[in-house]
């Protein structure tokens, strides 16, 4: 039996590594992004300016304007994943694990994965040409739309990753032990039943799971909307997100001069909206949810 | 399945392998001890091959001591490549220079060198320099190449129904209303989800006309004309009056769209810019070309020529004497005409007088006789603060034909926006 202090002195070491591509790839580069949005550096030089920019982000007529824009159209982009993408998952999750398809399982399973293995930019490159108004199944401009497209291309983004929640709630399910089951047969529970009083409660925290991956996700989402519609995303901004625009803000854009503290206040907000409600989620409902032992 | 895969994938770690190995000694031998090479950044993926192959090994014959490797970037994420290379020292020696504010604020945070005093460089008239000067008015890029911006046509289809090419607004509304009447081709191929295109290829080729070119651009720089002058507001409205002529769905047809809609012989009429000569000749239709209408006839007619590539020394360049001798080479009259010759729908900026032998690329260079020139509205000075006009332009073109805006309530917004950071240079 090793002494504690010498074991702990061990783990550290073992730990090190780790922690330190961690501190210096992840943490170091999100506290000075932090830092960065506290500075103006205009004309080469930089100073302090206190919340100067949180203050021009959220007063400026027109920059606040584009920052509750993109904010919306962020929490519309995840209350489309959220409504559509995690009960269709969980539908072919169920599906798969039930018995009236075991045999062609991993076809199915394979054929629905394979959309999340794809590259966004061929997504949205299928996508736009399937729903062309020219050449295309539908005469109507989804994309075109303001009010259209910016559920148009959530639905893009949900076809694509309907895998992701599917094989995460289908490992959970098939996790659970055959004697459950069996005994709720025996009990005369019919299949429905059995899923909703048996089998959901058990997944209960692995769905709470991919949900708050989900909301991560697309918050920081950007790459779809970029690919179909570049960072300066129309029309009239309707599809831009917050993603969207930090890139336009931070880089700039063929026209647009790159504004760095500007881009870092708004990369620092988006990180503060989602540590503040993830942390509010694992505090108040996560904790809550009953974990059984298998 | 497993164990079928396993062959397959020792082979392919033992063929990256090989790669590998055969990677690290080609870059250890090669180049003779005094032989410079110097990068060239860019944003022209779609030139790469004419670059390497006629341009490029033109100079290295001329200058056997210097290599060159282009080192392009796809033009939306060239401006945020160039920053994070040159921000971490890892810039090309030499590379393109984005026209107007966005190369003035690169140059205010000391991305290049200046270069006056290059050999070459005065070769230039002032308003091809003017693009890529600095605040105390000295050159910093070797101006390459301009672009122009009209109207292709399809002839079969204008001979087919019997139109003359127009020259007036009210003799172009006329041709757009008889193909729109005979109902067999659109009119007009033009999309609206990029709002770029609507900006530089039609706002900005119908507006000179009426808003008198420099006169109206320089005005509004110094601040003695408002976006919401009826110059301005008329040439909104000729944008917006275009919609009933454009295809079904425009709303969501991208540029892409439309460049199939009119190559496929199925549109009649497309505002575009002369770099596309090459793509809108490529099925081999019978292309032509007409400038942008005037509003009545005898008008001075106006044309946008818009400086679009400069290339500049970067400040950090550790090669800058070869650096430069491939700068002066750029700066001259050998360069342009092989540049403009492979490279057609470029035009040179230089003042010697220079060939083209595409027929598009002569028709657009013949569409400047005659014709006073102007760069795009929004991009110089004004473009500089948030909203900048360009991209504020862009969105609220697309509020005009998707949501029927009214050119008032636009050009209102537009100035409103301006007035909100931009204080007129006098």
């Amino acid at each position: 039996m090793i002494r504690t202090g010498t074991r702990y002195r061990l783990l550290a070491l073992f730990v090190l590594p780790a922690l330190l591509v961690y501190v210096g790839f992840s943490v170091y580069p999100l506290l000075s992004s932090v830092a960065l949005s506290f500075f103006d550096t205009a004309d080469g030089g930089s100073v302090f300016t206190g919340f100067g920019n949180y203050v021009y982000l959220f007063t400026d007529p027109y920059v606040s304007e584009r920052f509750w824009n993109a904010l919306r159209n962020s929490v519309l982009f995840f209350g489309i994943h959220l409504v559509v993408e995690l009960p269709i998952g969980l539908l072919m999750a169920a599906l798969l694990t039930s018995n009236s398809i075991r045999r062609s399982r991993g076809v199915y399973r394979t054929l629905l994965f394979i959309p999340a293995t794809l590259s966004v930019v061929i997504v949205g490159f299928l996508w736009r040409l399937i729903i062309n108004p020219l050449w295309g199944l539908i005469s109507f401009p989804l994309l075109g739309d303001p009010s259209t497209a910016l559920p148009t291309i959530s639905l893009m983004s949900v076809w694509q990753y309907i895998g992701i929640p599917m094989i995460f709630l289908f490992t959970a399910l098939i996790a659970i032990p055959d004697d459950i089951l069996e005994a709720s047969r025996i009990d005369g529970a019919r299949a429905w039943s059995t899923f909703w009083q048996i089998k959901f409660p058990l997944i209960l925290p692995q769905f709470g799971l991919i949900s708050i991956l989900t909301y991560i996700w697309t918050f920081n989402g950007f790459d779809i909307v970029y690919a179909l519609n570049g960072s300066a995303p129309g029309p009239n901004y309707s599809t831009d997100i917050l993603g969207t625009m930090f890139y336009r803000t931070f880089f700039g854009s063929s026209g647009q001069v790159a504004d760095t503290d500007l881009g870092a206040t708004i990369a620092s907000v988006v990180f503060f909206i989602i540590l503040v409600t993830t942390a509010a989620y694992f505090v108040v409902l996560q904790r809550r949810l009953k974990t059984y032992e298998l | 399945m497993r164990s079928k895969l396993a062959p397959l994938a020792a082979l392919t770690v033992a063929a990256v392998g090989l790669a590998l190995a055969g990677c690290s000694t080609g870059g250890g031998s090669g180049d003779g001890a005094d032989v410079t090479t110097i990068t060239f950044g860019n944003w022209r993926v779609e030139d790469a091959s004419l670059w390497e192959e006629n341009v490029i090994p033109a100079f290295e014959k001329a200058h056997p001591d210097i290599k060159v490797t282009y080192q392009p970037t796809g033009t939306d994420d060239y401006n945020a490549a160039i920053q994070s290379q040159i921000e971490s020292g890892t810039g090309p020696d030499v590379m393109m220079c984005r026209p107007f504010d966005v190369n003035r604020a690169w140059i205010k945070d000391g991305y290049f060198d200046d270069l006056s005093g290059l050999d070459g460089i005065d070769g230039f008239t002032d308003t091809a320099l003017a693009a890529w000067q600095g605040d105390d008015g000295d050159p910093y890029c070797v101006p390459i190449a301009s672009v122009l911006a009209g109207f292709y046509y399809n002839k079969a289809i204008f001979s087919e129904l019997g139109l003359k090419v127009p020259t007036t607004m009210a003799e172009f509304t006329d041709v757009l209303k008889a193909i729109k009447d005979d109902g067999k081709y659109t009119p007009l191929a033009l999309g609206s989800a990029d709002g770029w295109q609507l900006s530089y290829n039609v706002l900005d080729s119908l507006g000179p006309n009426y808003w008198q070119g420099e006169d109206g651009r320089l005005g509004l720089i110094d601040g003695t004309k408002k976006l919401t002058d009826p110059e301005f507001v008329d040439a909104f409205q000729a944008v917006s009056d275009l919609k009933s002529y454009m295809p079904d769905g425009f709303e969501s047809l991208t540029y892409e769209d439309q460049m199939q809609l009119f190559t496929l012989g199925k549109a009649a009429i497309m505002p575009d810019g002369s770099w596309d000569v090459t793509a809108a000749s490529a099925t081999g239709l019978d292309v032509g070309i007409f400038a942008p209408p005037v509003q009545k006839a005898g008008d001075q007619r106006y044309l946008q020529e818009m400086p679009d590539q400069g290339v500049g020394l970067n400040a950090d360049s550790k090669n800058k004497d070869a650096a430069k001798v491939f700068l002066s080479w750029l700066a001259s009259s050998d360069f342009q005409s092989i540049y403009v010759d492979k490279v057609p729908g470029f035009f040179s900026m230089g003042s010697e007088p220079v060939e083209y032998t595409n027929a598009l690329a002569q028709e657009f260079a013949d569409l400047k006789t005659d014709a006073l020139l102007t760069p795009r509205l929004q991009l110089d000075r004004l473009s500089a603060g948030t909203p900048p006009l360009d991209d504020d332009t862009w969105a609220v073109l697309q509020t005009v034909l998707n949501d029927g805006v009214s050119a008032e309530d636009a050009t209102t917004t537009l100035q409103t926006n301006l007035d909100s950071w931009y204080t007129p240079a006098s």
